[in-house]
């Protein structure tokens, strides 16, 4: 049943994205009002679609349907509750299922929230091109990707459930989800940049609204991330969080280039610059969340995150390809009317630092994605067979990395248009005190290493100067006569907060990679061992059958207190022993306990011990970062300039008219 | 005191301690530490991206011991890395060799870092020496409106 469900939930999806756009286009040729909104309630259809999709599919993994492929393939009986729902973003065609159910949602709140305004051209092109994408996503379920596919001759009784990595750690259940609402999510502001390009309506009223749903697709993106190196750190056991693997590589370039736009949108809706280049970031995020799908899911790269190998690479390259054309083309096209009515007065000014900023992330993405398809570009030339890894990343990525922490210190202080020295003087003094005092503390206390003292020093210059803004801002609330926390609100502040968490995650980076400790240790039971001022006491190991595992756990006292309990999973269908490493964690340091070797006949086992300082640093700035952009979505005290689709304003006297109105013809 | 001296102190006493912070320990790296500074540029051959000296995979260890017997043997980084890659093919090393293609994945970003830093610094250079441009009388007029509401 839930095959019939599904597959007609999928071709309803399907059906209304494709109806949907055929009617916004006709409505667009015939210029009719009333068909395009028609059109935009097709909307509704397709996110009624992927619902019942994403009904059918729980409904069959629930209910233990083994006549559904994914099912049989991903799922058990003996699989816990929590992991059986995770199982739909366990493996590739419901992980499609669950992009295409946030894309509809994404589009439906596009829809609710212009529905005023559907009979809009501005309106109506984005919604097409949204529910272009969103037919895609339907095509590759009913094709290729068919999450409904059934059983080919006799239903199993049992399936071997999810990856056992999968279904080792509660964080499953957040982390896919979270990073899906921030991939998608860069759906609609990509829609709005077509939309501007093809209307010709190119004024800034247009990116205030793409600002918004950029910054929500980016917040979710960060958390995702950032979850992401947490469940690498609590569960795959190597003691780190981040590897530069191509998957978390893919994550991180669509944010780099978030990142990117999220700052040089300030300098188009101050100085009305820098338009061809907001519209390409815009476009090149939105693409290269569809080339990392590809990466990811067509198996041309060896990652961790391969869990499936499928046919759809040829489709996700192709709509890639397509992404890429019709967005170089149009931009191309309406090159002419991009060009910006402003200019950079000084060198040093606001305006100029976001410019410097542009170029160090772009820089920084570009040697992101370089060195992870090096290794596809090599092989193509020569054949030769070269790894890109973790050195190349962090020796390429650390000067940008640095630039950018300098860049966060002072950008804040600098004035639009033109700082004087004594203004400099003024803001940054103190700041750079900050970070001076704080290397010569950190000298004081012995530590060692030029990378980790300019990180610190620049990190802690960086942390004074949003300091500084914040207590500015609610100094300014103050005097308005509100409280104090208000200045906390809105855009400028709410990015204060977030370069706090920045500031935050970048010193536990550079903390845990430098100074970390890792050691082997043999140990009959009642033996100690000690790593960098820890000392561990292995007691004895239990071994615990469950219905989809056997657990062995190993009893280890840290430092004579708490007992901690690493262990290793053997899952029923499972050839490889999973481990699961166990953490005393601690705002200075963590120690880190995997059990490596299980007890031989005397007891003996192997546990490995890493030492690692200031690891939840990262968490504590992940979370600091989220909850800045929160702030910063926060309706502001600022008013808002204009409606998206607002036309040139036109009215005598209005100040926007003293740039050159971009006019359609 | 001058703005100028203030700067100057600074910058003097931020030098001085990243100096003395950024010292290398005196004489040559003990075995523990060249066999940790090779297997960290070695993947792990079993694991996805994980190197030699983060994996504790049975391979891993095997390479971290093959290196730790040619370090007491004596021989040098270069030998022990050429050695790695005869067995396990080019792929072993993380960071590709400066010879052949490898080098295009050092040398483009370099190229377009140098490339991206002079396009900024022509862009705020022209921008600067270019006159300031004159507000006509109708932008007079304007401000002067819109200053009156």
């Amino acid at each position: 049943m839930s095959a019939v469900l599904g597959t007609a939930a999928v071709a309803l999806g399907l059906a209304a994205s494709v109806l949907g756009l055929a009617t916004i286009a006709l409505g667009l040729r015939r210029n009719h009002p009333g068909m395009l909104r028609t059109g935009q309630r097709y909307v509704w259809l397709v996110l009624g679609g992927a619902v019942l999709a994403t009904a059918a599919m729980q409904y069959a993994l629930l209910s233990n349907d083994f006549s559904l492929e994914y099912v049989a393939n991903n799922h058990s009986r003996s699989t816990p509750l929590l992991y059986t729902v995770t199982t739909m973003w366990s493996a590739l065609e419901g992980s499609i299922l669950l992009w295409a159910l946030v894309l509809a949602g994404y589009i439906a709140v596009m829809a609710r929230h212009f529905r005023e305004r559907a009979a809009d051209p501005m309106v109506a092109w984005a919604t097409l091109v949204a529910l272009g994408v969103a037919a895609f996503f339907f095509a590759l379920m009913a094709g290729p990707a068919n999450p409904f596919q059934v059983v080919q001759g006799a239903v199993p009784t049992d399936g071997p459930g999810p990856n056992p990595l999968l279904q080792n750690h509660p964080l499953v259940a957040f982390h896919p989800p979270m990073l899906y609402l921030g991939y998608v999510g860069f759906t609609i502001p990509f829609a709005f940049a077509l939309a501007a390009l093809i209307t010709g309506r190119l004024g800034e009223g247009w990116l205030v609204e793409a600002r918004r749903w950029t910054l929500f697709a980016w917040g979710f993106l960060t958390l995702g991330i950032v979850l992401g190196a947490w469940w690498s750190y609590e569960v795959l056991g190597w003691g780190g969080y981040w590897a530069w693997d191509p998957v978390e590589n893919a994550s991180f370039l669509p944010w780099l280039t978030a990142t990117a736009y999220v700052h040089s949108v300030m300098v188009q809706e101050r100085r009305g610059m820098l338009r061809v280049w907001n519209l390409s970031l815009l476009v090149a995020t939105f693409s290269l969340t569809i080339l990392g799908t590809f990466l990811t899911r067509s198996g041309v790269l060896d990652s961790v995150h391969a869990f499936t190998e499928s046919p759809i690479g040829p489709w996700i390259l192709a709509f890639f390809a397509l992404v890429t054309a019709v967005s170089i083309g149009l931009i191309g096209w309406r090159g002419d009317r991009l060009r910006s009515p402003g200019s950079i007065d000084a060198p040093v000014s606001r305006e100029a630092a976001f410019l410097a900023n542009n170029v160090a992330f772009a820089a920084f993405a570009f040697v992101v994605l370089l060195g992870t398809i090096f290794p596809l570009l090599a092989e193509a030339i020569n054949g030769d067979q070269l790894s890109v890894g973790a050195p190349y990343f962090n020796r390429m990525t650390a000067p940008v990395g640095f630039t950018l922490l300098f860049l966060m210190a002072v950008a804040p202080a600098l004035p639009w248009r033109k700082a004087s020295a004594e203004t400099l003087h003024r803001r940054v003094l103190w700041p750079a005190w900050a970070g001076t005092l704080t290397v010569v503390a950190c000298v004081a206390f012995g530590l060692k290493g030029l990378g980790p003292l300019l990180a610190f020093g620049l990190a802690a210059f960086a942390g004074a100067a949003a300091i500084r803004q914040l207590a500015l801002a609610a100094k300014a609330a103050r005097r308005d006569g509100q409280p104090a926390w208000r200045g906390l609100l809105g855009r400028s502040s709410g990015g204060m907060v977030v370069h706090l968490g920045v500031v935050i995650l970048a010193v536990g980076f550079a903390a845990s990679s430098s100074y970390s400790h890792r050691g082997q240790f043999r140990l009959a039971p009642g033996e100690s061992a000690s790593l960098a001022g820890h000392t561990v006491t292995f007691l004895g190991t239990t071994t615990e059958e469950r219905a989809n595992k056997r657990t062995t756990q190993a009893q280890v006292r840290v430092d004579g207190g708490k007992v901690y309990e690493p262990a290793l999973h053997q899952f029923r269908f499972g050839a490889q022993a999973i481990g699961s490493p166990s953490v005393r964690t601690g705002p200075l340091s963590d120690v880190y306990l995997t059990l490596v070797v299980p007890a031989d006949p005397a007891g003996t086992v192997v546990i490995g011990v890493h030492v690692q300082p200031l690891v939840t640093w990262l968490w504590t700035g992940g979370a600091i970062m989220g909850f800045g952009t929160f702030l910063a979505a926060w309706p502001g005290r600022r008013r808002r300039p204009t409606a998206p689709d607002a036309e040139p304003v036109t009215e005598p006297g209005d100040v926007r008219q003293a740039e050159p109105a971009v006019v359609p013809s | 005191m001058s703005r100028k001296l203030t700067w100057a102190v600074l910058a003097l006493v931020l030098a001085g301690t990243l100096f003395v912070g950024s010292r290398k320990e005196s004489g040559p790296p003990t075995e523990d530490q060249r066999v940790q500074r090779i297997s960290s540029v070695v993947r792990c051959p079993t694991c996805r991206g994980l190197s030699a000296a983060q994996s504790d995979a049975p391979p891993a260890e095997a390479i971290r011991e093959e290196v730790r017997r040619r370090v007491q043997d004596g021989e040098s980084d270069a030998e022990i890395k050429a050695y790695l890659v005869s067995r396990y093919g080019e792929d072993i090393l993380l960071e590709p060799g400066a010879d052949g293609v490898g080098i295009v994945v050092w040398a483009l970003p370099v190229i377009g870092g140098v490339a991206a830093v002079g396009g900024l610094a022509l862009v705020l250079h022209r921008r600067r020496v270019r006159p300031g441009r004159k507000a006509s009388a109708a932008d007079e007029a304007l401000v002067a409106r819109a200053m009156r509401r």
